[in-house]
């Protein structure tokens, strides 16, 4: 446990799927305002008018002694259809170019089973490990001001999925006509973390 | 919701906010409306009551001057104007019942980047009617006592933390020295500390990490981008400092230009320090809890 400042706490989870078990753990406390998980960490606001420290601290390490055993944890399947390149993926051919590969190696590359590491950057923007590494390039040496909902973009080893539309720097191979995101739904965003995501190309391309 | 990658959104300066709520009888964080440097024109089409508090501006109802952190009375075809912002950034209007926003995501919030909450998810622009939520019985006569008023300033001083990466700041303890100044490139999202830099030895390829209003980051250029209430909730910059909880609404007010100090707090003074602040405004915003 270290302090990320006066209302925070910050932890060290073992790997994206572990930090998803801190955080829901850490859930099940009110007084936590936030838990927020990272690729490898939590970080916990909690209400310093009414917890001190050492309150809080051995709160988180009573809740996170009870985490969930990852092997009871149901993984949820969702189907992804992505109409790789054109108008859709702006950057696919230059990523191809760059990769040396044509564009239907790289659809083949990247259609697959994934799983949703999680959320974040801005609302219900999913990050998605497990992306092949003949498949990683960069970021765009200028980010762009506006991408459209369910833009899909890659960097390094993951890909991205825009709920919303957005600005961003990854490089935009395609696009999802699925709807993740209902501001009238309970659970406004399609994915959550944990997700296990199998993106296919779409028939309509 | 930052869980699900929603900032936090909401007034810049949310003690501001309230101060205007209370003057017009409504819970301190009813919609209102937030001004940035430009200030606002508004019509009224019904009588109100209506208070403006935050940034230093000059205020005329139908052209005659109206001071600020007072509760007005305003009757159909009145016109309040509020000036720019001479000292501070923001300037909070609030009407009696509160102005009527899109509900989303349990706030209503304008968040910009992404187009929702608030006013169809946009600024305003002339020409805009709004609609406000209940009609005022009365309007009380009533002025912000002079012990609440925020002061706006040039020279600002805001409480901090240290961070998880603060250690990877060799010169760590000179960002308390620092006099820095307000960055141009400041925004409801960060605002750029100038003046001072600074050098990690973090690695430049951190993994993303939560992040929060307040958080002070340390990109490579060295330069401080102290994070604002429409932040991202992930970044991959090291995390040197951050702002303690007492002293965030200010953030709101931080003019590019500006300087700006830190001082040193520990997790417990800091804690302290925050509880004797709500102490001392609770008797003039009951709910003070949920503003600071």
């Amino acid at each position: 446990m270290q302090s990320a400042g006066d209302d925070l706490i910050s932890l060290q989870a073992q790997d994206a799927g572990d930090a998803q078990l801190l955080a829901a753990a850490l859930r099940h406390d009110n007084r936590f305002i936030d838990v927020v998980a990272g690729v490898e960490t939590v970080v916990v606001r909690y209400d310093i008018a009414t917890l001190s420290r050492a309150q809080a601290e051995s709160r988180v390490l009573e809740l996170i002694e009870h985490r969930a055993d990852p092997s009871t944890v149901r993984q949820r399947t969702l189907e992804v259809p992505i109409n790789y390149g054109g108008e859709d993926g702006p950057d696919l051919k230059d990523v191809c170019e760059h990769l040396g590969i044509t564009e239907a190696e790289f659809i083949a590359l990247h259609t697959g089973r994934y799983t949703v590491e999680m959320l974040g950057f801005i609302p219900g923007f999913a990050y998605i490990g497990g992306l092949d590494a003949r498949l990683a390039v960069g970021r765009l040496p200028e980010p762009r001001q506006s991408l459209p909902a369910g833009s899909v973009g890659i960097a390094g080893k993951r890909t991205g999925l825009y709920a919303l539309r957005g600005p961003g720097g990854w490089p935009v191979i395609g696009r999802t006509r699925l709807q993740l995101f209902d501001a009238d739904d309970e659970n406004p965003f399609l994915l959550s973390p944990g997700d296990c995501v199998v993106f296919v190309e779409a028939s309509d391309t | 919701m930052r869980h699900l990658g929603v900032p936090s959104s909401g007034a810049a300066d949310p003690l501001s906010l309230a101060l205007a709520n209370r003057l017009v009888g409504n819970a301190s964080l009813q919609p209102a409306l937030e001004t940035t440097l430009t200030g606002a024109t508004l019509r009224f089409s019904l009588s109100a009551c209506v208070a403006v508090t935050g940034a230093v501006a000059r205020c005329e109802l139908n052209g005659r001057r109206v001071e600020q952190h007072v509760a007005l009375h305003v009757e159909t075809g009145d016109q309040l104007s509020v000036g720019s912002a001479e000292l501070g950034v923001r300037s909070y209007i609030a009407v009696s019942g509160g102005f009527e926003a899109d509900d989303i995501l349990g706030s209503r919030s304008t968040y910009l980047t992404a187009g929702f909450g608030g006013f169809h998810g946009r600024a305003l622009r002339d020409g805009d009617r709004l609609t406000i939520g209940a009609l005022a019985t009365e309007c009380h006569e009533i002025e912000t006592p002079s012990k609440y008023r925020v002061p706006m300033m040039a020279n600002w001083s805001l409480r901090a933390t240290l961070s998880v990466e603060s250690d990877t700041v060799a010169e760590i303890a000179q960002l308390f020295d620092a006099r820095f100044t307000i960055g141009r490139r400041s925004d409801r999202m960060g605002i750029r500390l100038e003046g001072a830099t600074f050098r990690t030895t973090a690695s430049a390829e951190m993994h993303s990490v939560p992040v929060f209003p307040g958080t002070l980051q340390c990109p490579q250029d060295g330069s401080p981008y102290l994070l604002c209430v429409d932040s991202g909730t992930t970044g991959g910059y090291p995390r040197i400092a951050k702002i303690a909880r007492m002293d965030m609404h200010l953030l709101g007010q931080l003019r590019p230009g500006n300087r700006l100090s830190l001082i040193k707090r520990d997790v417990q003074q800091a804690a302290k320090e925050l509880r004797q602040k709500q102490d001392y405004f609770r008797p003039w915003i009951g709910d003070i809890d949920d503003v600071i």
